[in-house]
């Protein structure tokens, strides 16, 4: 079951492809996947969706061995990706997945068993208000334990730094369930030894089927990661789960899992070699700009 | 029948500034469709449609703020057809959009109401049906 726990992340800074590489990558999806990357008006989201779409293919493409055309990904009503799946990996009850992307990072979580949850933030400096403005904005989404922990943290830095860690997690949660922000994001209360040991109570009640993770990343980003039990997971995304129920012991299993670090990939990683050879120039291109970077 | 003016917001904070206790009343949560998860794109869902379509000075006023808030070039085109996921905002850009659209307005934007918004011109709807209830007194 340890194969199916993944944590991938991608630089996109490091990335900067000229049009032909993009279109080359972007070839490697499916049709239907690619309208859903052209139509951001910002070069640099489409950047961030194809990496997130590459990635999703390559890491269900590694874990579970299907080929990249046979791959079908679906969303649920709230437009969480899941994998369609006509048959059920005895070793991976519940294969799920589960990407974020926040200025340089793109990153995936997948789990055999539990839900997952990954988001990426890049903690950035507000551009037009002060961090007490700033933050205010979002007070609704904290509870008052979390609140007071947040503005008595000490400079205006420091209280950004861990706004962003707490959205962080939190959006984390709501993402591991399939829902988006509209899950009552305010009930849900992390608590932390410094950011570690990171546990989390909604409506006063320890989630003990729950593990969190932070992690600091370079450049002012962190990443959070939310694993969690499958009865948890909104009607909708529900029902793109094989197995909600499960006896202690197993749930245990999948709940106990290492947490692996997160492994970095580049584009190069995400192509499948096939599609490389079909395509002689593009692939030399490629390794060229590999090299250069 | 009251006439409703979408261009002269009175300000009124949303929040309570100095004592920081209950939540804020008015702003639930954004709807999914506005939010740009990576891999989650919107869907257009058909439960919610307007009759009416807004007046082109409030989605002008929508244009202007989402453009701020998203910081976009001025070549960025943005028209009441371009739709939110195409913007690649984020969750914390959409809850701003959400909560300046509020205060711009005067209006509180419930989570059932904006669950299917996913272009501009729906959000200049939706703000013009919720100004001409309050207008009109209805919650």
């Amino acid at each position: 079951m340890e194969k199916g726990v993944r944590r991938w992340l991608v630089d996109t800074s490091k990335w900067n492809p000229a049009p032909h590489d993009f279109s080359s990558a972007l070839s490697v999806l499916p049709q239907h996947e690619r309208s859903s990357i052209t139509r951001f008006l910002r070069m640099e989201d489409r950047k961030q969706a194809l990496v997130s779409r590459l990635l999703q293919y390559a890491l269900i493409h590694e874990v579970l061995g299907i080929p990249y055309n046979e791959i079908v990904i679906n969303r649920t009503f709230e437009g969480k990706p899941y994998l369609e799946c006509s048959h059920v990996d005895a070793g991976f009850p519940n294969f799920n997945f589960n990407v974020s992307h926040d200025g340089d990072y793109v990153a995936i979580a997948s789990e055999p068993l539990c839900l997952v949850g990954v988001d990426v933030v890049c903690c950035i400096k507000p551009l037009k208000e002060s961090v007490p403005e700033f933050i205010e904005n979002f007070s609704s989404y904290f509870s008052s334990l979390e609140w007071d922990n947040l503005i008595n943290t000490g400079t205006s830095d420091e209280i950004l730094a861990d706004f962003y860690r707490y959205w962080c997690l939190k959006e984390a949660f709501v993402k591991a369930v399939g829902s988006g922000l509209a899950y009552g994001v305010d009930k849900i209360e992390f608590h932390h030894t410094n950011w570690t040991n990171i546990s989390a109570k909604v409506d006063g009640e320890p989630l003990t089927e729950w593990r969190f993770w932070l992690l600091e990343l370079p450049e002012r980003h962190w990443v959070a990661v939310a694993r969690g039990h499958p009865r948890f997971a909104t009607e909708s995304y529900k029902r793109t789960i094989s197995k909600a129920e499960f006896d202690v012991e197993d749930y245990h299993k999948g709940l106990n899992l290492p947490n692996v670090a997160f492994v970095t990939r580049i584009i190069e990683q995400l192509i499948p070699v096939s599609h490389g050879e079909e395509k002689q120039p593009e692939q030399d291109l490629l390794h060229l700009s590999s090299r250069e970077a | 029948m009251a006439s409703v003016s979408a261009t002269c917001p009175r300000f009124q904070p949303l929040f309570s500034h100095s004592n920081k206790t209950g939540r804020a009343p008015g702003l639930k949560l954004v709807s999914v469709g506005w939010a740009k998860f990576t891999g989650f794109p919107s869907l257009k869902a058909s439960r919610f449609r307007v009759s009416c379509s807004a007046k082109p000075e409030t989605v002008e006023k929508v244009i202007e703020i989402v453009r701020k808030q998203l910081a976009l070039k001025p070549e960025t085109v943005l028209t009441s057809e371009t739709e939110f996921v195409e913007l690649g905002a984020d969750s914390l850009d959409t809850v701003e959009i959400v909560m300046t659209l509020e205060e711009e307005f005067d209006i509180n934007v419930e989570e059932e109401s904006s669950q299917n918004i996913t272009s501009v011109q729906e959000v200049a709807d939706l703000i013009e049906k919720l100004v001409q209830q309050k207008a009109q007194g209805e919650s």
